[in-house]
């Protein structure tokens, strides 16, 4: 579990891949891209997400999401998360999930499963900031 | 005893504070009341709270320099 400022950088997906490719026992990754959405609430459009982090807990729950997934999955191999900290503009990656597995059914539902995790279990909070420079927090459902 | 308090998301923009050293606390009681006295706005937000990193759901028993935090529901993704 890495938390980035600001924007996770496009090249850190080809070094997951690269990474990846190292374990030969793997026949399949599932990458998950989360980008910041140009939402509009009330005629105001969202230009950036603020992101903040309880950065001790995240590490802790995210050891845990790895248990859960790895005890659930036993064909995935490895899991990366990636989470923007600060600013990160509309149209930019505020998350990376890759998970690795020797098949890609499991790569993939394992991949989906650990993404919903990260919304329900870590401490991490976002604010909208609007074009004319308001904000509104928001939580995941 | 002495509390740590970090407040998190909108906590800590309604309290003006990311963090607040508390002194003489006696129970978990005791520093939730000291607690909305400084920040009264907080009642009207939902939230949970962790002592030392971890969740817990019911009045906490606390030692010396735990770490209390206040976490509004949770937005990461």
């Amino acid at each position: 579990m890495h938390l980035t400022k600001g924007p996770v950088a496009p090249i850190a997906i080809s070094e997951l891949v690269a990474k990846g490719g190292q374990n030969h026992d793997c026949g399949a990754h599932s990458l998950f891209i989360g980008q910041v959405r140009r939402d509009q609430t009330d005629g105001r459009y969202v230009r950036a997400i603020e992101y903040s982090a309880y950065e001790e807990m995240v590490i802790g729950e995210a050891d845990k999401i790895y248990k859960s997934i790895l005890s659930e999955f036993s064909d995935v191999k490895a899991i990366d998360i990636i989470h923007s900290k600060g600013l990160v503009k509309v149209g930019e990656v505020s998350l990376l999930v890759m998970v690795s597995a020797g098949h890609r059914d499991n790569a993939s539902r394992a991949c989906a499963k650990t993404v919903e995790l990260i919304k329900e279990k870590l401490p991490i909070w976002k604010k909208e900031i609007f074009e004319d420079n308001s904000g509104q927090w928001k939580e995941n459902e | 005893m002495e509390i740590n308090v970090l407040f998190f998301g909108v906590l800590a923009e309604v309290t003006g504070t990311g963090r607040k050293h508390y002194r003489d606390i006696k129970s978990f009681d005791d520093l939730k009341h000291r607690i909305w006295d400084d920040f009264p706005d907080i009642a009207h937000y939902s939230f949970r709270i962790a002592v030392n990193n971890k969740i817990v759901n019911e009045d906490p028993l606390l030692r010396q320099d735990d770490v209390v935090a206040y976490l509004p529901p949770f937005a990461g993704g």
